[in-house]
């Protein structure tokens, strides 16, 4: 039995939860983005951000949750370096509901239910670098406050997951939904946190922390489960306990026992009242939130008839599928465009889908492939020249109307030009010709070779038509 | 022309403008009253006589070129060490801070500075506000201007031995259990809890939340009305701040009805009860109503308050760990174990209870035995209250059950020291107003009595006072020092 | 913690729950003291209070949220034990 404790930073706010301090704290010098707030200066109060509170919402409602009308926060009270305050402002559903959802679902694609426990809005702390680099602090710790504050969604599933697939596919969903919110950009370093309670065969529940991204929990699960099982064949019997995974080493290793049961002494937290969110509020958000991955799959298929497996991969990649609708918005061709995309444009751009920027630092814009579309669909290029373009115009980021005109690329719809290559092509293959008469499949062989004559450029019904009155004509061959 | 330091703040504001003084001349006189009597009752932790003169010179400047001064224009103000003051050394009264210096203002000193305030510097308190007699300061105890073997009161003595004394025009002190109203009746000014939620609280150094504000202590109510009127507003700094309306200081006779509350008087001492009684006469004197009202549940209150302010303050006192601000600390001392307890230390014995107290409190097992049962005490006194306000505009006692006491008297029994809050702590439980009133004097000692009204209902209590203090004309300074 | 009664015990936990160093003095006294505080506060038991009786607790909606805005402030200075970088110096982990 597996279950998840994911943490998500909102980084789509401009500002931190509790202040107005930036929200993206990466690349900054040490201690630069702060204030009284967000340092636990005496005296300061937090102030609460009104669209965390919105983007927790959409999330939750996008995991099939309840939204109470009244949030609450709670204080978690502990002592580590990072935490300015020495308590985490978050929220608490022991004495009444305060967390911002409750009680949701997701479904994984062979629709096996994952049940989502509970959903809440609480700060981060700070970061602590240890003693590595010269610079004398082998005796110290360092610290720095930038994060400390920034919004966190925390997202509790109970242990329903049989297995590290199961956990991969949840997560993969899970990004490509936050990723259509808006909430959380996945790829951004440190946006994403994860923990994951293992326990088999109902013996004791490990949980296993410290995994800083998405891609590495499937690994540490594996090497859990591995190591359980070994410690099960041994006759030995798995220990309740804390581990950590070492996303260098790629294993994970018991925490120091340092880490005892905390009794976090949660109350609620005076200096923010109850929130009222009132009874219109998750209507209304639902009504403006952005589509979800399943709407949006549904309206691909309805408007523009696309196919399941196009619209698949289309949802699966979200800057495509909006790349996707832009070239829409210049020129409506929804089965055309979506095919070139799918297939040649997706293998020319696969190997930097790892950038959070791909796409955008592309040559190639929707304008280009809304021309490209249109020059098949006038018929002034076959589609086989049509990937050739594709190519010149990603290395080139130039128009294709141009890169046409300047190889003299334009499809040969010229009858006899036609005519002339056929005639050629005859010539030079007699034996093939012959085999045409008799069989029709090598009448394709004809084709291809006048194709190949005409580098691509012949319009195949015409040649295909030439050919075959050639053929049943003996005397025109 | 009287010596300037017995100026009330309205006088002082007149005077500047009408060009009978100059600013400077004023703070002078003031800092010479200091150097006169501040040995003997020790209300400053910091005095910031450079910074209230260059202000001065400031202000007289702009009313050479008739330039916009502000309602408070010359008034020097003492500020309780627990309100943050940029660039102010802020120590709460305690060894823990000694080296903190805010980077910021808090709310209510931005607002008086734009009003034309001075801010003198900042006045004792018991260490963190925890305490009724400002004995538990770590750096020395404020005497009583009024008998200097006494205690002025707590936790804001400071502030109200400061304006008995002569040494500021006005206080900010702050009340989280009594710790305005305590040192007012103590030391025979006039102080006010406000409304909870009635002044922004961005600043104030957090001992519970829940249950304190930031409060003027003043030798006259109209000095009162003033400073309130300043310092309150809603604040987007402070999520539990709202609005209310300005009061106005009116000359109208009342009509209120009045009604003393019996369990405060029973357990007081005889001299208070008489006073107490004399003032209820004085309420029929200006034509308001005056009957005697039981309260149940009053003997939860103490208990309840307790309860939640230790648990409050065992959390906001947490991020003392001397990381980003606080006091000197051997830097071979940093070790992650031992650290954090090995700074804490420092605290006082008092503040050490509190923490112990509300750890406890909050600790798992206990919390639905102490603190959950404190909070819908609460929410029940509050309602007994808000009913007994829709019969009463006003509920009165006395401020304190005794006579102020000499030092070293209680400080070794807490509980003891805890049961003098027992009057005071009630408004803080409910969230509404209450003013401590000079009443009359026993031995020389101050007695107060104390006035409470529903909800930002500060302009019935004003009203009152005002018109009670004419009758009642009780002497605020004293002869001698 | 039994009878009321804090041993030597629950005070040092307590003391470490709260990160507080006790004097030998303070280990001698507190635990009498905290004792008769807690014996009072114990007639908190007394109230029969359940959950219909509302929290009569502040509110503030929706709308009067703070908007997700950037505003820093150039005052805001850690000056105390900071490194070239800007980190600030804190206790030896490990």
């Amino acid at each position: 039995m597996i279950g998840l404790e994911i943490h998500a930073q909102i980084t789509a706010l401009k500002s931190k939860l509790f202040c107005s301090c930036r929200g993206n704290y990466r690349d900054l010098r040490a201690n630069s983005n702060i204030c009284e707030i967000c340092c636990g200066l005496p005296g300061s109060l937090p102030i609460i951000n009104q669209r965390a509170i919105e983007f927790s919402t959409m999330t939750s409602i996008a995991l099939g949750c309840k939204v109470p009308e009244k949030i609450m926060f709670y204080r978690k009270n502990y002592f580590y370096p990072d935490l300015p305050k020495n308590f985490q402002i978050t929220q608490y559903n022991v004495y009444g509901i305060s967390s911002i959802g409750i009680d949701g679902k997701y479904e994984l694609d062979d629709a096996k239910q994952i049940r989502i426990s509970r959903i809440q809005l609480e700060e981060d702390p700070g970061r602590i670098a240890y003693s590595e680099g010269g610079m004398n602090v082998r005796n110290s710790a360092l610290i720095d406050y930038n994060r400390a504050g920034v919004a966190l969604i925390e997202i509790v599933t109970e242990p329903d997951f049989t297995g590290p697939k199961e956990v991969r596919q949840f997560l993969n969903k899970l990004s490509l939904t936050l990723e259509h919110l808006g909430v959380c950009d996945t790829l951004l370093e440190g946006s994403v946190r994860c923990d994951v309670n293992v326990s088999m065969n109902g013996g004791n529940r490990v949980e296993i922390k410290n995994i800083n991204s998405f891609k590495e929990v499937e690994k540490a699960i594996n090497y859990e489960i591995t190591r359980q099982s070994s410690v099960y064949n041994r006759n030995l019997k798995v220990e309740h306990e804390t581990r950590h995974w070492d996303d260098k080493k790629k294993i994970t290793f018991k925490a120091r026992s340092k880490e005892e049961e905390h009794d976090y002494r949660y109350f609620p937290e005076p200096d923010i009242p109850i929130i009222v969110l009132g009874s219109d509020f998750v209507a209304n958000l639902e009504r403006q939130m952005p589509e979800l991955p399943i709407q949006r799959f549904d309206r691909f298929i309805s408007k523009y008839k696309l196919s399941e497996h196009t619209s698949n991969i289309l949802i699966n990649d979200k800057k495509l599928a909006d790349f996707f609708e832009s070239v829409l918005k210049l020129h409506f061709s929804p089965t055309e465009i979506a095919n070139i995309l799918v297939t040649d444009f997706k293998s020319l751009i696969e190997d930097d889908t790892e950038s959070t920027d791909y796409l955008k630092n592309l040559k190639v814009k929707p304008e280009h492939i809304a021309e490209l579309v249109k020059l098949i669909e006038d018929n002034k290029i076959s589609r086989i020249t049509a990937k050739d373009i594709l190519v010149k115009i990603f290395e080139s980021g130039k128009l294709p109307s141009e890169v046409v005109s300047s190889n003299n690329s334009y499809k040969i719809a010229d009858e006899k030009t036609i005519m002339d290559a056929v005639q050629s092509v005859f010539d030079n293959e007699k034996s093939a010709v012959e085999d045409a008469k008799k069989n029709r499949e090598a009448i394709n062989f004809l084709l291809g070779k006048v194709m190949k004559f005409t580098n691509g450029r012949a319009d195949p019904k015409i040649a295909m038509r030439i050919i075959n009155s050639k053929l049943s004509d003996p005397e025109k061959q | 022309m009287t010596n300037l330091k017995d100026l009330l703040a309205h006088e002082v504001v007149v005077g500047l403008t009408e060009g009978q003084f100059s600013a400077e001349e004023y703070v002078i006189s003031i800092l010479k009253r200091i150097e006169e009597v501040e040995s003997k009752v020790h209300s400053f932790i910091t005095l910031d006589s450079e910074g209230a003169l260059s202000s001065a010179k400031i202000l007289d400047k702009k009313l050479r070129e008739k330039e916009e001064i502000g309602q408070l224009a010359g008034v020097v103000v003492g500020i309780k060490d627990n309100i943050s003051t940029q660039g102010i050394r802020t120590t709460c009264a305690s060894r823990i801070l000694e080296k903190y210096v805010p980077t910021y203002d808090a709310t209510v000193i931005k607002n008086l500075k734009e009003n034309g305030a001075i801010i003198l510097g900042k006045l004792n308190l018991d260490e963190f506000g925890m305490g009724s007699t400002t004995e538990y300061s770590r750096y020395q105890p404020t005497h009583n201007p009024w008998n200097l073997d006494y205690v002025p009161g707590g936790s804001s003595g400071g502030s109200g031995a400061a304006v008995a004394a002569g040494e500021c025009t006005v206080a900010l002190g702050s009340d989280t259990g009594g710790s305005i109203r305590c040192p007012s009746s103590f030391c025979s000014v006039v102080g006010l809890k406000p409304t909870y939620g009635r002044v922004s609280r961005y600043g104030l150094i957090s001992y519970a939340n829940s249950l304190e504000q930031i409060g003027p202590i003043c030798r006259s109510v109209k000095d009162l009305v003033m400073m309130l009127n300043i310092i309150s507003g809603k604040d987007r700094m402070d999520s539990t701040s709202m609005s209310s309306s300005p009061i106005t200081v009116s000359n109208k006779s009342n009509n209120l009805n009045v009604a003393i509350i019996k369990e405060l008087i029973t357990d007081s001492d005889p001299e208070v009860t008489k006073s107490v009684y004399g003032a209820s006469e004085k309420f029929r004197e200006i034509g308001c109503s005056c009957e005697e009202v039981s309260i149940n549940n009053l003997n939860y209150a103490l208990p309840s308050y307790y309860t939640l302010a230790s648990a409050e303050a065992s959390s906001n006192l947490a991020r003392y760990d001397n990381l980003r601000y606080g006091f000197d600390y051997p830097i071979e001392e940093y070790k992650w174990e031992t650290y954090f307890s090995n700074v804490r230390e420092s605290f006082g014995e008092e503040v050490k209870r509190r923490i112990l107290i509300g750890s406890y409190v909050l600790s798992s097992g206990y919390y639905g035995k102490y603190y959950l049962k404190a909070r819908r005490l609460r929410s029940l006194l509050r309602l007994e209250l808000l009913t007994l306000f829709k019969k009463y505009d006003l509920l009165i006692g006395p401020t304190m059950p005794i006579l102020p006491f000499k030092f070293g008297e209680k400080i070794d029994d807490p509980i003891k020291m805890y049961l003098v809050d027992i009057n005071t702590v009630l408004a803080n439980l409910a969230g509404i107003p209450a003013i401590s009133l000079p009443i009359g004097f026993s031995n020389g000692l101050p007695i107060g009595l104390q006035i409470m009204a529903a909800p930002f209902e500060e302009q019935k209590l004003l009203d009152a006072s005002y018109e009670l203090e004419k009758v009642i004309n009780i002497q605020r300074v004293p002869n001698s020092i | 913690m039994k009878n009321n009664m804090i041993s030597k015990e629950d005070l040092e936990h307590l003391a470490q729950i709260s990160r507080i160093n006790l004097t030998e003095n303070e280990l001698e006294k507190f635990p009498k003291q905290l004792d008769k505080t807690i014996e009072y506060i114990d007639i908190l038991k007394e109230l029969a209070l359940d959950d219909s009786v509302k929290l009569d607790l502040p509110e503030l909606r929706f709308e009067e949220l703070r908007k997700d805005e950037i505003n820093m402030s150039d005052d805001m200075r850690l000056s105390k034990n900071i490194t070239e970088d800007g980190f600030l110096r804190g206790p030896k982990m490990k």
